[in-house]
């Protein structure tokens, strides 16, 4: 058994809020359907989803050939290429450029890959002033939290929530609660950390081996701005998000923002290719654990992820639990398969926290078997003995009986009789049956499934 | 060895065997200057006609404010911008009008390349932006788009649709984030 809690205990708190629990569900439910509404508007989604998957396929197959190529056209570019095996190298290359540059400030947008690598714990205990600046992303910044979600970072909070943190952190009036006001606030905050930042920090959305160029997507325009003004721009990438040619992005943007949001298309879709005259342009291209994952045959796919945060909008369990009962940079579905590859141990109540619905296999533009690698997940996790040992002994428990019809029928005898017979208050102890924690047991039936059978056979014989 | 070198030598030894890359239709659509207002309009951006670019001076000064600061490389100006440009300048314009390259009917979003920005910050340090397009340069789909652009996207370019917004705060939708507060596309 694992030592940190499990996503369900985690969840326990998030639950415990009814109201928000019940909000929060219906909130990313109207997102997945603006989703569905902007996918039936384009009439070769589905055709665009394969060809997606294809171009993701065929370039994890010949992701180092890519990456090479990559290289080669950024530098032509006078671009600076870094490679960085894993998290901490990534965090020291980075903070080896800020302080090369002389810079003490620094303004990011949003990038779950340095959330990832925590680089923003990293450079402030270096004395390097790091500020989010996408609005949702500083939102938690100055709340100390984590993003709960991979295109809304504080989908968890209300704007009463923000009210009190820019009450707190910025000085608004106690009490403002109108999200115009709260954005204007910050706005008019974030354009003096753009002003003074000698450095811009990204992330990548997708980059591109033919032309050595990193495109950037947002909404509020703050990697533009950032980038803009800064002296030095740092991109950081994980090195899945090559694609092969300029053109593959017509396939990608088009089903990016559809899927995370049904917007047709992201209000700033930025390719950097070479630095403005006299500025600096540097690439941190990061593994931390993607060539294993690559070298996983049943869990190779989960590369292909585009962060459009689809898998946990559809999600029952995500939306019902909240990105943090995941403890997990990437949460929900899509995190639930690449966090094992991270730690097994750590993580393995998460391949568990899924209905195999398969409603994000379904909604994934990339086509990605979620919910296959969830199961599979899960048959790995078993045979690598690290499944709790309720769970465990219980399913072997279960085995034994089903592969013995005549224990089958006695123990069926018995569950019929003994719902009956125990006093509610035992049959639902959470102790015991954890099952019916939330949930009312179904009335036994008078007469087995076999017992039926046996008696029809009597009456049609008659 | 390097870590590049022992990156690369991971991915080799992780990767399957080569699979093909797929050609990618151009995937065909309404180019109409119809559909490009609905879909911007709909964005939160505005779309407006001009029967001609002299028109262009009458337009902007019948819509903004005279005293607005204005950048732009298509008027005579009150704030001269290029690549040098201090922040503490640019911060003050309220106005950038800028000519887009080309326009995209199934998105609302207008190509704008490094050498029309004047700075590359100008797109979004300006309170509000115009971008000046001609009719004749709308696309119908990405794929279209792309394929202007051939291998070549230039140092710097944005596929910019609408103006800056947010819903990061229970997602209501909000204009004016951190870039331009309103975006009007002019259409001659």
């Amino acid at each position: 058994m694992s030592q940190s809690p499990t996503h369900a205990q985690r969840s326990d708190v998030f639950l415990l809020d009814a109201e928000r629990t019940t909000w929060h569900d219906e909130t990313l439910w109207f997102v997945r359907q603006k989703r569905d509404k902007a996918v039936y508007a384009t009439p070769e989604f589905q055709e665009l989803r394969q060809l997606a998957s294809d171009i993701k396929d065929h370039t994890l197959s010949q992701l180092a050939e890519y990456l090479e190529q990559f290289e080669a056209a950024a530098l032509a570019n006078g671009v600076r290429v870094h490679w960085a095996a894993d998290a901490d190298e990534h965090n020291a290359i980075v903070l080896g450029i800020v302080r090369a540059a002389g810079a003490s400030r620094v303004v990011k947008s949003k990038s779950m890959l340095t959330e990832e690598c925590h680089l923003n714990p990293h450079l402030l205990a270096n004395g390097v002033e790091v500020i989010d600046s996408d609005l949702g992303e500083r939102i938690i910044q100055l709340r100390g939290e984590a993003p709960s979600h991979v295109v809304l970072p504080a989908i968890h909070l209300k704007k009463e929530d923000v009210g009190e943190t820019f009450w707190q952190h910025l000085g608004t009036e106690k009490g403002l609660t109108d999200p115009q006001q709260l954005t204007e606030a910050a706005r008019q905050h974030l354009r003096e950390k753009f002003l003074a930042a000698e450095v811009a920090i990204s992330g990548v959305n997708f980059a591109v081996a033919e032309t050595g160029s990193v495109v950037v997507c947002t909404n509020e325009g703050n990697a533009d701005l950032a980038i803009g003004l800064a002296r030095v721009h740092i991109a950081c990438m994980g090195m899945e998000k090559l694609l092969p040619r300029l053109s593959d992005l017509a396939v990608f943007t088009r089903l990016l923002t559809r899927s995370a949001t049904g917007q047709p298309i992201t209000t700033y879709t930025s390719h950097f290719t070479r630095p403005a005259p006299g500025k600096e342009m540097h690439v941190v291209i990061v593994n931390n654990g993607r060539s294993q994952q690559l070298g996983r045959p049943d869990f190779r796919a989960s590369l292909k992820c585009i962060r459009c945060g689809a898998c946990m909008n559809t999600c029952p369990v995500y939306r019902r639990s909240g990105g943090h009962s995941y403890d997990f940079t990437i949460p929900g579905p899509i995190g639930a398969i690449l966090s094992p590859n991270i730690d097994m141990r750590q993580h393995v109540s998460l391949p568990f926290a899924s209905t195999l619905c398969g409603s994000c296999t379904d909604v994934c533009p990339v086509k990605i078997d979620i919910h296959t690698q969830l199961y599979k997940w899960r048959q790995v996790l078993g045979a690598e003995g690290m499944l709790p040992a309720s769970k465990k002994y219980s399913m072997k428990l279960l085995s034994r009986v089903l592969a013995r019809p005549g224990l089958f029928k006695a123990g069926g005898v018995a569950a019929r009789l003994g719902l009956r017979l125990v006093p509610h208050a035992l049959s639902h102890a959470p102790g015991y049956n954890p099952w019916a924690i939330a949930r009312e047991l179904p009335a036994p039936p008078k007469q087995s499934f076999r017992e039926w059978y046996a008696h029809q056979s009597s009456v049609s014989a008659k | 060895m390097s870590t590049r070198a022992r990156m690369l030598a991971a991915v080799r030894a992780s990767q399957p065997a080569a699979l093909p890359l797929p050609a990618v239709p151009l995937f065909e659509g309404e180019a109409s200057v119809g559909k490009f207002t609905t879909v911007l309009e709909s964005i939160g951006g505005q779309v407006v006609s001009l029967s001609h670019l002299n028109q262009l001076a009458a337009t902007v000064a019948l819509r903004y404010p005279s005293e607005y600061r204005v950048a732009s490389a298509l008027l005579r100006t009150t704030v001269a911008v290029n690549a040098a440009t201090a922040a503490t300048i640019l911060e003050s314009i309220d106005l950038a009008v800028l000519r887009g390259a080309f326009g995209v009917a199934e998105n609302g979003s207008v190509w704008l390349p490094e050498a029309a920005m004047l700075h590359r910050a100008l797109p979004t340090i300006a309170q509000h932006l115009v971008l000046v397009l001609d009719r004749r340069d709308l696309v119908a789909t990405m794929h279209h788009a792309y394929g202007r652009l051939a291998s070549q996207p230039g140092g710097y370019g944005i596929f910019l649709a609408g103006p800056s917004k947010t819903a990061d705060i229970e997602q209501s939708l909000v204009i004016g984030a951190h870039g331009a507060r309103s975006l009007t596309v002019l259409l001659c």
